[in-house]
């Protein structure tokens, strides 16, 4: 297996067709609802920032660094749109191994912080707190469309799925070590929505599955108490009124609280835990109500449109597999984020895209954006 | 390796799979905008009102706990408040963690990495607080107050604590506070306690409970929406009440007396088997109880402070029971002193003379006069033979000398405390008057005395026997309930009460430690005395008892408790209990109960006057002479200021226990 694989590096790729003519290209859609949603994301730091402490913003408030993440946001953006995507494919390998050092690093340096304190999630530097794992699931996408554009050829061949299996293995390993059974989940949802849209083997697939539903007893008992105890508490949240099956109380009485049109920002009640990262949807439901809520749902649904139809679109099967991959992780945050607080899936950390507060992962969001716009810019005609 | 099967490329972009994914896509949405309308329109307008809270929460206010007095005004238990340190995990974030630790750590003098490795360790949920340190002096509270906001998460608990301050002294009368129990609470709840209250568990402490607590207030408080109450918006309010007080009847002087007296006893007795007693004092006039001691006691402070365990269950297996008021709460054969019972019966029901006919001699018997008449009926002046034993089909039942003193009145016979007479007097009184009688003297019914756990005693009847082990009553067991053995059963305080009505004229008071109350108004409530029972028998009996009792000392059956300068009358008792041992014999508790003329000095016994009765109870004592007299004895020359020498105190040295003097001599124990 070639591990490194130069490009040619023409003039051509960094700067499509004549200028303008390349961005006829560009997906301002995706863009637009990315913004948006980005937007939203602000509204409710403001919100939390306002809502918890009746002062006026200060500099060191959520949401000011929100803005400021915003910011650098928007360059990443920038920056990965120019940047020819096809050299990712060539560094797949080393990023993927920065990657695994990075995953390494945050274990042995980093912290915890509010309820999450005996958890080794952030590395600060400079001031900013980084949550690595959250740059590992872009990375993936790439690591994986690279792999699986590379096994093209036997895409059918159940070690194909096996191969996907060995290179998510070490990072999913150390993030569950984090522990952090949300990033854990998102990975394996990457391998199967990127392997399934390779057009992997589905009898392999299935059997796969149903070999870890067999090995599903032998895993629980793996798990951490409180990750065990969350896990319950979806089936039984009356159980434990005051941890997670708590957590899910409140959700669901912030989200009733809403109504149809919402209490209006600011004005949000109901205590919820860490409610400007994974419960900010409760938040949400309840300061915007049901319409608001809608429209967050409807961005994301478009969004994610977008990102297929760029996909479907796609120059060559390492861009078609990052559209897909992008799209099948935010679709899974999505889904699992929002289904945790109105109690149809259990209460994992998985943060709201572009919602939720924190820097990481709106900016490993705006990468995921650009390079797929790079590869819209650099969409002649289909490679195949 | 792969292989790769030949001819079969995969398709670059399958529609199926594209479709497969939008359709994902669409459920994935489409389910969370479902879940999402039902909550928010279908079932959000229902709940809107209740989703609104909390924005306030309802504090409740203790009030202060009503304190307790002795009979002079000195004060037992005071309420001390002391304060404690706790650290809310959730209110802290990560890395403000070691600055706060480190800050505690000197405020408190103690180790920082402790405090953090103390915050780490705690189970339960994080919103719960975690206690650092306990009786943190006030500046450290009013710090802690004052700079709360440079220590996130810190808060300082105010705890009320009794102190009582003599100590052991009152343990088993005041009793202690602790917390609530789950069954306590599910009876108590709706009147004002919560969860982690404190609740009179023992003693007045708990039989007080509801005039000692008062009642809380009650305060709203504007909480901030992550919960926390906003200092100074307190929306509504209910004051709360203070607690009453508790005046006793108990003088701490005479408690001490009293103490000193039975430890006195329990120290020289060199009990083999326990050493556990009892003294109680009463005034026969009112009931008031003038001093209750049960030894060994506890230190119920180690309660109100919080008991460890392993000192719980030390006391708790403990064989001398530490934590139970034997006074009240545990009920011991009578023994002789049971003999004010059929002595009363006997006066007052004069039955038909019978004579055990086969008694080694009955030629001595007499009713009325005669010998052999066994027309009479039963009265003052009759005379029974008191023999070795009485026989009863097979078994014998014996004079506890072994030997009887000849004919004997009733007199003579509580005076020698003659066995085979009441052995007699009981088969003619039978057992349903017997039974009778010991119920109007206050027998097998709790006296209702103010203190919690009280046992009731146990007066054999034919239905109590056959429900418990449904065999009657045989005529052997009727001749020992006459002696106060066999079945019957009392706490020491039923049969100091007793004695209580003997010296009275016949009034059966209920007894009771506390005084009067007094609110938080300053209103004085005082106990007024409650009549249990009047007595049925005349005047001319219960003179004729006193006096049988005044005989049992003047005899010296209580050997120089007659050479103190106050007039005492008494009834001692040795009942057997247990298993014999290699002796023979069987281990023995040991009472007296006595008591003095309204003047000690000068009056005598036909009056009911008595201000002053005193019982005393040694379990399992094995002493060659009564040693619970000698403990009454000590007790009342303490109580009257008489000095020890000159009356010769049997010390504990002449109180030989059995088993030194057994090597000397061996014959029949004083079984009175």
């Amino acid at each position: 297996m070639s591990i490194l694989r130069g490009e040619t590096l023409k003039l051509r790729g960094w700067a499509p067709k004549a200028g303008w003519l390349a961005w006829r290209n560009y997906d301002f859609q995706a863009t637009t609802y990315a913004v948006l949603l980005t937007i939203f994301g602000l509204v409710m730091a403001y919100s939390n920032t306002v809502g918890s402490t009746h002062e006026s913003v200060s500099l060191d408030s959520p949401f000011v660094r929100s803005l400021m993440w915003a910011v650098i946001a928007a360059v990443v953006l920038a920056l990965t749109t120019v940047f020819d995507y096809r050299w990712l494919r060539s560094f797949a390998w080393p990023l993927y191994l920065v990657n695994i050092g990075l995953l390494i690093l945050t274990l042995r340096i980093g912290k915890g912080t509010g309820e999450a304190v005996n958890a080794a999630r952030w590395v600060t530097i400079g001031g900013f707190q980084f949550q690595f794992s959250e740059f590992a699931k872009i990375v993936m996408v790439i690591v994986f469309a690279a792999y699986l554009a590379y096994r093209e050829e036997s895409a059918k061949s159940p070690w194909t799925i096996v191969g996907a299996i060995v290179i998510m293995v070490p990072p999913w390993v150390l993030v569950m070590l984090q522990p952090d059974l949300g990033t854990s989940l998102v990975l394996v949802a990457l391998v199967a929505g990127m392997l399934f849209m390779s057009g992997a083997s589905l009898f392999w697939m299935g059997t796969l599955v149903a070999g870890v539903a067999g090995a599903v007893p032998i895993v629980w008992a793996g798990l951490r108490d409180y990750q065990q105890a969350r896990l319950l508490t979806l089936f039984n949240p009356g159980s434990d009124p005051k941890g997670a099956g708590y957590q899910v109380h409140q959700a669901e009485t912030a989200v009733n609280a809403g109504g149809l049109s919402g209490k209006g920002l600011t004005n949000g009640t109901v205590v919820l835990p860490v409610q400007s990262t994974d419960f900010v949807w409760g938040v949400l439901a309840e300061e915007l109500g049901f319409i608001g809520a809608m429209v967050v749902l409807a961005l994301f649904a478009l969004l994610l449109t977008r990102l297929i139809i760029c996909g479907w679109r796609a120059p060559d099967r390492f861009a078609m597999l990052l559209s897909c991959g992008l799209a099948t992780m935010i679709f899974f945050q999505v889904f699992v984020n929002v289904g945790m607080v109105i109690g149809i899936v259990p209460v994992t950390g998985i943060p709201l895209p572009f919602i939720s507060y924190g820097g990481a992962s709106l900016v490993s969001l705006a990468a995921g954006l650009g390079i797929l716009q790079s590869t819209n810019l650099r969409r002649e005609k289909p490679a195949w | 390796m792969s292989t790769k099967p030949e001819g079969r490329q995969a398709e670059p972009r399958n529609i199926y799979r594209f479709g497969a994914f939008v359709l994902a896509v669409v459920v994935g949405v489409t389910s969370l905008s479902g879940r999402m309308f039902y909550l928010q329109v279908i079932q959000g307008q229902h709940e809107d009102t209740a989703a609104n809270a909390p924005s306030t929460a309802t504090q409740s206010v203790p009030s202060t706990r009503g304190l307790i007095y002795d009979a002079t005004g000195a004060p037992l238990v005071k309420n001390v408040v002391s304060y404690s340190v706790t650290v809310t995990p959730s209110d802290l974030s990560l890395t403000e963690k070691p600055i706060v630790a480190e800050r505690l750590g000197s405020l408190l003098g103690a180790n920082a990495v402790d405090i953090e490795t103390r915050i780490d360790s705690a189970s339960g949920s994080l919103f719960e607080p975690v206690k650092i340190a306990d009786n943190v002096p006030v500046e450290v509270e009013r710090f802690i107050e004052e700079n709360s906001d440079s220590l996130p998460g810190v808060k300082v608990v105010v705890i009320q604590h009794r102190q009582y301050v003599t100590g052991p002294l009152f343990a088993e009368l005041l009793g202690y506070t602790g917390q609530i129990t789950q069954a306590q609470y599910d009876s108590l709840q709706g009147q004002g306690y919560s969860k982690s209250d404190v609740i009179g568990q023992n003693g007045l402490e708990a039989s007080y409970e509801r005039l000692l607590r008062g009642t809380y207030g009650d305060v709203s408080v504007a909480l901030d929406d992550s919960g926390k109450a906003i200092p100074g918006l307190v929306t509504a309010h209910t004051p709360q009440i203070p607690g009453e007080s508790l005046t006793l009847t108990i003088d701490a002087n005479e408690q001490e007396l009293a103490q000193k007296a039975l430890q006195w006893g329990l120290n020289g007795s060199s009990v083999p088997i326990a050493a556990r007693g009892v003294i109680i004092v009463e005034n026969p006039q009112n009931g008031n109880i003038l001093a209750m001691v049960s030894l060994p006691s506890y230190d119920d402070q180690k309660f109100a402070d919080g008991i460890s365990e392993t000192d719980f269950q030390k006391l708790l297996a403990n064989p001398d029971q530490p934590l139970l008021n034997k006074a009240i709460a545990a009920q011991y054969a009578p023994g002789s002193t049971f003999k004010l019972v059929t002595g009363t019966a006997g006066l007052q029901d004069n039955p038909q003379c019978q004579f055990a006919g086969n008694a080694v001699r009955s030629d001595f018997n007499y009713c009325n006069g005669s010998f052999n008449d066994t027309s009479g009926a039963f009265n003052a002046s009759t005379t029974l033979l008191s023999q070795p034993f009485i026989q009863i089909g097979d078994f014998k039942f014996w004079e506890w000398d072994k030997q009887g003193w000849g004919p004997l009145n009733i007199t003579q016979g509580v005076a020698y405390s003659s066995d085979t007479f009441f052995y007699q007097l009981a088969q003619m009184v039978g057992l349903d008057r017997l039974t009778f009688w010991a119920t109007q003297y206050g027998f097998g019914a709790p006296t209702g005395i103010d203190l919690p756990f009280e046992a009731s005693g146990i007066v054999p009847t034919n239905d109590w026997k056959l429900k418990n082990t449904s065999y009657p009553m045989y005529t052997g067991e009727i001749l020992q309930a006459g002696i106060g053995q066999g079945y019957d059963a009392a706490t020491p305080l039923q049969l100091l009460n007793a004695y209580c009505a003997l010296a009275n004229g016949g009034n059966l008071w209920q007894p009771h430690v506390v005084q009067s109350t007094k609110d938080s108004g300053g209103n004085v409530t005082q106990i007024q005395p409650k009549l249990l029972n009047k007595l049925p028998a005349s005047q001319q009996t219960l003179e004729t008892m006193r006096l049988a009792t005044r005989a049992v000392v003047t005899t010296r059956h209580t050997y120089n408790l007659v050479d103190l300068p106050i007039k005492v009358a008494g009834k001692t008792g040795t009942a057997e209990f247990g298993n014999i041992d290699k002796y023979g014999r069987l281990p023995y508790h040991e009472w007296f109960v006595g008591y003095v003329p309204g003047d000690p000095y000068n009056g005598d016994f036909t009056k009911p006057d008595s201000q002053l009765a005193v019982a005393a109870f040694i379990y399992g004592a094995d002493t060659w002479g009564n040693v619970a007299t000698e403990v009454v004895k000590y007790y009342l020359m303490m109580h009257f200021g008489l000095k020890g020498d000159p009356f010769n105190i049997r010390t504990p040295g002449y109180i030989q226990t059995w088993t030194q003097r057994v090597t000397n001599f061996y014959g029949s124990p004083n079984r009175d």
